[in-house]
């Protein structure tokens, strides 16, 4: 059965018609809820998961290096959740990293624009014209932190199956359209597609064990075969090989491990400057 | 009874969208249609209407305003079509044309880059290149002429209620969503809709008699009371004027006309 993707530039409405197909279709349905856990299991504060989940980084807020470890986390617990199937996830960023997975139905909910100003803002929004700036203005701090992150414009709708837009459109209506949608034939769960989550899932393991002793890494699977890419200077090249091996060996589910390790050529020009 | 609009890039299967669409409601489907009917109401060769809704403003044409006219006649021709009802369109900027009529269904129908190149290689019997370069000349071509004349990105999915990409979704499952909710009540023809439309058909009828030359003007109607502005100083004010009287002849469906001369220009004046 499908995995549902909401996503949605108010979290609330989002949530709102995330639950109600969830009820619809009988489904689970996943939000930021599942969060707490993964704080604990992490020993990060909530606040700063939503943080990452939120804001660019910048000099008094997270750090990229941090947000990205923080993003990791997330995407290791929300992929873990979308393997069961059956599943209307919401809130967590999955439509910017679930990619290629052909029974992810992903569906863009436009809250009414005074609507979304009024959650926005927190004075009164007198006229259109204001709430149609706030809007505006929120739109290009997400494109931007989705472009900064996953480099994939959240904004953009050729990175979804459909966009509703709730301004005429009621959320009961968009609620049928979206679950009549996921009974597709297209969206039915096939061995290759299902095969694709689970080499994102663990992946997305390897990832944050590895991701603390080396934040730069990018780790691809292949069924239970690894791809680890990261970058060192030449004289650390074996030892960060054998160290990855011997880390992303140890996940449940690995069999094999590939290391490429690419010469890191700012710090190779800086060590030999010295 | 209702009233949609499909905006499409080209070789996304919009326009087969429509056509489906409109067979499936029984409505009529138009895209060309309103520019020919701009062209005789208007006497203007067709080719010059086409270059108007579809190349972006050059720099010289910003200041002469010649689009602007152009844009007023097609518009007049396409409200007056709409007004009859139970339409498909499917030509360029249906969805901004009809700004402000609460009743449209605004669709956008979207396709991967890779099937549409496939498309236009095997129509236009074309390399891959050259029909990726003519796709990105157009896709871009469309993007400045939106924002130069309206100030809005067309990929931009606010301005729409549905967008449907065709990809994993098929032509089919597009024609079922837009049949399904063009059936629902909030796109339905009401009294007031109905009366709205034929406000906006009418204001787009004075709009296009007057914007040669006077393309500054605003005009409104409510209930058949049409309010032209005029700028404050305009020299033109008593030409407007008698040309204001002449189309109160010429024109079906005036109960009033005023030109007012110096008065703020309200928002949805045309």
């Amino acid at each position: 059965m499908p995995i549902i993707i909401i996503s949605c530039d108010s979290y609330r409405t989002g949530r709102d018609i995330g639950e109600k197909t969830a009820r619809a279709m009988g489904y689970d349905y996943v939000d930021r809820e599942i969060l707490p856990p993964v704080c604990e299991k992490y020993g990060v504060q909530e606040e700063k998961l939503l943080k990452a989940l939120e804001e660019t980084p910048s000099l008094l807020g997270l750090s990229s290096k941090l947000r990205n470890r923080y993003l990791a986390y997330i995407q290791e617990a929300t992929l873990g959740q979308l393997l069961d199937d059956n599943v209307v996830c919401h809130g967590l960023a999955a439509h910017l990293y679930v990619l290629g997975v052909s029974h992810a139905l992903k569906v863009r909910v436009l809250s009414p624009p005074e609507a979304l100003a009024g959650e926005l803002s927190t004075e009164s929004v007198a006229s259109p014209e204001k709430a149609k700036k706030i809007v505006k203005r929120y739109e290009e701090q997400r494109k931007s932190w989705s472009v900064g992150t996953f480099n994939l414009d959240e904004t953009d709708p050729s990175n979804y199956d459909m966009v509703i837009s709730l301004a005429q459109i009621d959320p009961d209506e968009a609620v049928k359209t979206i679950a009549d949608t996921a009974g597709y034939r297209k969206f039915q769960p096939m061995t290759y597609s299902v095969k694709c989550l689970k080499d994102k899932e663990l992946a997305g393991r390897v990832r944050v064990l590895l991701m603390n002793k080396f934040p730069d890494v990018k780790v691809k699977a292949d069924g239970s075969t690894v791809v680890v890419e990261t970058k060192a200077v030449k004289r650390e090249k074996r030892k960060r090989t054998e160290a990855i091996k011997e880390l992303a060996g140890s996940v449940e589910g690995v069999s094999y491990v590939e290391v490429h390790v690419a010469t890191d050529i700012f710090r190779q020009a800086a060590e030999s400057a010295r | 009874m209702a009233i949609i609009t499909i905006s499409r890039g080209s070789y996304s299967k919009g326009k087969e969208v429509a056509e489906k669409v409109a067979e499936r409601l029984g409505y009529e489907c138009v895209s060309r249609d309103v520019l020919l009917d701009a062209s005789d109401r208007f006497h203007i060769p067709e080719v010059k209407l086409i270059r108007a809704i579809h190349d972006a403003p050059s720099v010289l044409e910003r200041f002469q305003h010649g689009k602007q006219v152009f844009i007023a006649y097609i518009r007049s021709a396409l409200t007056c079509r709409v007004a009859k009802d139970n339409l498909v369109y499917h030509g360029l900027a249906g969805h901004l044309l009809l700004k402000g009529v609460p009743h449209v269904l605004k669709v956008r129908i979207m396709a991967d880059m890779t099937s549409r190149i496939t498309a236009e290689m095997e129509r236009e019997g074309i390399s891959e290149q050259e029909a990726r370069t003519l796709l990105q000349r157009d896709d871009e071509e469309r993007r400045r002429w939106t924002r130069s004349l309206y100030g809005v990105d067309p990929w931009d999915s606010s301005l729409y209620d549905l967008v449907i990409h065709i990809s994993k979704l098929t032509v089919s499952d597009a024609v079922d969503f837009i049949s399904e909710a063009a059936l629902k009540e909030q796109f339905q023809t009401t009294e007031s809709h109905r009366r709205k439309m034929e406000d906006l058909a009418l204001a787009c009828q004075v709009k296009a008699a007057l914007v040669d030359p006077f393309f500054d003007v605003g005009v409104t109607s409510d209930y058949g009371n049409v309010l032209i502005y005029a700028k404050s100083g305009d020299r033109h004010v008593n030409k407007i004027k008698k040309r204001a009287k002449e189309l109160e002849k010429e024109i079906e469906g005036i109960n009033n006309l005023e030109v007012h001369a110096g008065v703020p220009v309200p928002e949805d004046a045309l």
